[in-house]
């Protein structure tokens, strides 16, 4: 890099990263980026208007693309070719990854909900897990900020689970659809409410991106921008200020440090030659997400970090929470034959239902600590794989049967809060490496009676909202255990460098700056303290900013 | 993958179906439908019933000692061909990705099949008029797990039909005219209790070419018109929302429910 005079060097170009990098080269800073995967560009790249009928298998997953032909993962997905990871005996864990430029942000589910003052403090409140380092109202304004330059539809509800944001700050959100205005009706019969999801979605033009035109799903990627991936913002709003320079194909393998044990160099493979490659470095931020961070920093040991690098508290790896994930659904008479529309929307909730027990958790009047939301599947999706359903005859009567329950089943995908507990953590697996040599993930699962409990509230809840739509269910209910899906499975991974207010018992302070040293820093989700059933995006990147922000003016003061 | 449970095409691999506005990705892997319909299938065998491994090569037989009535003992080459990989082109998605593999003969039947099971309505087209039964040979030349289940079982089905088409009538089920071919049809193509057992393994085979012609067929253009499917079409300004009549319908069903 003797062309470009790097003040800092960021790894992972998804979530945190990108702001990381558009914050601080906005600011002034040359930042290099090292991202793992390879070039992509989602103005060429993205399969806008495809139909599944035009894709091998009607579009439908297989090992290769796990969500579909068309979704927008690059040599990902549940397993990448040559990077394996382990897991403990009688553990189950799934770890989605891309290697792509912008990572898994070019294929989320853009659901934006900010945390709210419950959710940061949330050990104070029933004795569980840890506190967040600072208070709602100090990343409120940060919040402000991200909503703001990410874009983000929906709009202010006044419910103690979503805070509002300030006047014109979210863009208006969509008309709910038929489907949704009945799970709603339902739903309040029960004293539930309803609320627009909050999505990183355009319904307004934003700089040079366009407003979403209600085609296409999101998880295919957006070449107009619509729906948001740093790939068609962050990263070439950062690029236009000629303070950054990308290096793809770029694995890093270690984070060196000089003789007093401060980081000095970043050691990566370029998967292109095989070679490996040394950057000295001033200051290093690492946004590889959690999981892929907590294992560079475990594999870069040296003999003042002897239990992996910035892993004084012996954190690193522990505390990692998914989101709890469970999904119920049935047929609904009421919406059988019913009048056809244009029901892609932008194509995902427009409408979901909101944590509503946080009085009740108050009162002490449930036996789980910790909430969640359901999101609803439902609508007139495009036909594809399975779309006749489980049907019997065949003919012109097995035809109108089809025509009759096209658009007439409902899920709710229940995504909850889970607490840290011991049994879930990761570690280096001695035995293995991967295709680069570099030693791999190891992961141990167990949920609790947390996750549990809350699970079943969240089958009996959804099944009295489904049969108030008028669905009728002739098994028992399903236990829990038979419920709740594979840890990592909602791909919410968080707190594997968790932050916090002291060296002992956390890897970061509140900035994500290592409490052992201060050159280097987490901006991924594996510096959140606890990990709210909202869906972990937005928060990553209002932390990025405001975290990048503080770095700057200490890089300005002289500090670090 | 070898369990029976996993069988029917509407289990978890085949997640998106009719759920394409799903919410969050992981849910597209389970539902409680699939479940459901999954336990309804597994009922009919011993519950500890478990397919061997399959591979290409291996055969029903296990199951087949369950089974009431014939059922062919068939033997296929192992698919060999590779996936279209974890970074295909998604704007040119290749044409023939891995080579196919029914014969003439089997795609005849297959082809006849579909449009028992997919007739022509008025204007609306056949199965076999969309190209079906060329998805269908996609489908189970395919190599990956699930499509290679699919295709034993499949196969097996299509000889079935031929042996039974011989027992009754004394020629191949595509020789047979309509009328005979119903009569075997009507006997597998519903599975309730009223279904005679010998009949019960081949209607679960039946109703798994149901799906596959059903998805083949609503997914191509003149299907998706079919069944109703508006969308994939660019909209200026705001989404308008449901139509006018589609609330009308909403507000009357919500009457109805006491909503």
């Amino acid at each position: 890099m003797k062309d470009f005079d790097y003040e800092v060097i960021v790894v992972g170009s998804g979530a945190g990263g990108a702001m990381a990098a558009y914050t601080l080269t906005k600011l002034g800073h040359k930042v290099l980026m090292l991202e793992a995967g390879r070039d992509y560009d989602p103005k060429t790249e993205t399969p806008m208007f495809k139909r599944k009928a035009e894709a091998p298998l009607l579009a439908a997953g297989t090992v290769d693309k796990d969500f579909g032909f068309y979704d927008a993962t690059v040599d990902g997905g549940w397993s990448v070719p040559n990077e394996p990871y382990t897991t403990g005996d009688g553990s189950e864990f799934k770890w989605w990854r891309a290697r792509m430029l912008g990572g898994r942000t070019n294929h989320w589910g853009r659901y934006s909900l900010r945390f709210s003052v419950h959710d940061f403090k949330g050990k104070t409140r029933d004795g569980l897990g840890a506190d967040w380092p600072f208070e709602y109202q100090d990343i409120a304004p940060w919040y402000d900020e991200t909503e703001a330059l990410v874009g983000i539809c929906g709009t202010n509800t006044g419910l103690d689970d979503m805070p509002d944001s300030p006047e014109g700050v979210l863009q208006p959100p969509p008309k709910p659809r038929v489907p949704e205005l009945l799970v709603a009706a339902a739903a309040k019969k029960l004293g539930i409410p309803t609320a627009p999801m909050h999505r990183a979605v355009l319904t307004r033009p934003l700089d040079d991106r366009a407003a979403c035109f209600y085609a296409t799903p999101c998880g295919h990627g957006c070449s107009i921008g619509a729906a948001f991936q740093t790939t068609t913002s962050l990263i070439p709003m950062a690029r236009k200020t000629g303070n950054l320079k990308i290096i793809t194909d770029a694995m890093v393998r270690s984070v060196d440090v000089d003789e007093t044990g401060k980081v000095n160099a970043v050691t990566y493979v370029d998967k292109k030659t095989g070679e490996d490659i040394l950057l000295s470095a001033k200051l290093v931020i690492l946004a590889a997400s959690a999981c892929e961070s907590a294992r560079l920093l475990l594999n870069s040991k040296n003999p003042h970090h002897p239990n992996g690098l910035a892993n004084s508290s012996g954190q690193i790896g522990r505390n990692i929470m998914d989101s709890t994930g469970m999904d119920i659904g049935a047929h609904i008479p009421a919406l059988e034959n019913r009048p056809r529309y244009n029901e892609d929307g932008h194509t995902s909730n427009h409408l979901f239902i909101p944590w509503w027990g946080h009085k009740q958790q108050a009162k002490g009047e449930l036996d789980f600590p910790r909430g969640y939301h359901f999101e609803l599947g439902t609508g007139f999706g495009e036909p594809g794989a399975g779309v006749g359903g489980d049907l019997q005859g065949y003919g012109k009567e097995l035809k109108a049967q089809a025509r009759k329950f096209y658009g007439a089943k409902v899920s709710l995908a229940l995504r909850g809060e889970m607490l840290p507990n011991k049994h879930c953590y990761m570690e280096i697996d001695d035995k293995v490496t991967d295709k680069w040599g570099i030693p791999v993930a190891k992961f141990h699962w167990k949920w609790s009676e947390h996750e549990l409990k809350q699970i079943d509230h969240g089958l009996k809840t959804g099944r009295a909202i489904l049969e108030k739509m008028g669905a009728t269910f002739t098994e028992p209910l399903p236990s829990a255990e038979s419920k709740i899906l594979k840890g990592g499975q909602i791909i919410h991974e968080v707190g594997s460098t968790r932050m916090g207010e002291s060296p002992k018992d956390s890897v970061t302070n509140q900035y994500g700056q290592t409490w052992d040293c201060n050159n280097l820093f987490v901006m991924d989700a594996g510096v959140f303290a606890s990990n709210p059933h909202k869906n972990c995006t937005l928060t990553i990147m209002t932390l990025a900013m405001r975290n990048s922000t503080w770095l700057s003016s200490q890089l300005i003061k002289g500090e670090i | 993958m070898n369990n029976l449970t996993d069988f029917k095409l509407s289990n978890a691999q085949l997640a998106n179906i009719n759920f394409a506005n799903a919410s969050s990705k992981a849910f597209q892997y389970k539902n409680a439908m699939t479940r459901r319909q999954s336990l309804k299938w597994f009922g009919i065998l011993s519950a500890t019933a478990v397919l061997p491994t399959i591979s290409g090569c291996s055969t029903l037989k296990d199951v087949q000692a369950l089974i009431v009535g014939h059922w062919p003992d068939i033997k296929l080459a192992p698919i060999t061909a590779k996936g279209y990989g974890k970074d295909p082109n998604l704007i040119l998605p290749p044409e023939s990705p891995w080579p196919l593999t029914l014969t003439t003969e089997q795609l005849s039947l297959v082809s006849v099949l579909s449009d028992i099971i997919c007739p022509r309505e008025g204007s609306v087209p056949s199965a076999t008029e969309v190209d079906v039964p060329a998805v269908i040979d996609e489908w189970v030349s395919a190599p990956y797990d699930m499509q290679q289940e699919h295709r034993l079982y499949l196969l097996s089905g299509l000889t079935w039909l031929d042996d039974e088409s011989q027992q009754r009538f004394k020629e191949k089920f595509v020789q047979l005219s309509n009328k005979q071919q119903l009569t075997i049809i009507d006997d597998i193509a519903y599975d309730n209790e009223d279904t005679p057992s010998e009949f019960r393994f081949i209607a679960q085979v039946f109703a798994l070419m149901n799906q596959l012609v059903l998805s083949a067929f609503f997914s191509s253009p003149e299907g998706a018109k079919d069944i109703g499917y508006m969308g994939n079409v660019a909209i200026a300004g705001d989404y308008p929302g449901p139509t006018e009549e589609a609330m009308e319908h909403l507000n009357q069903k919500l009457k109805e429910l006491g909503l």
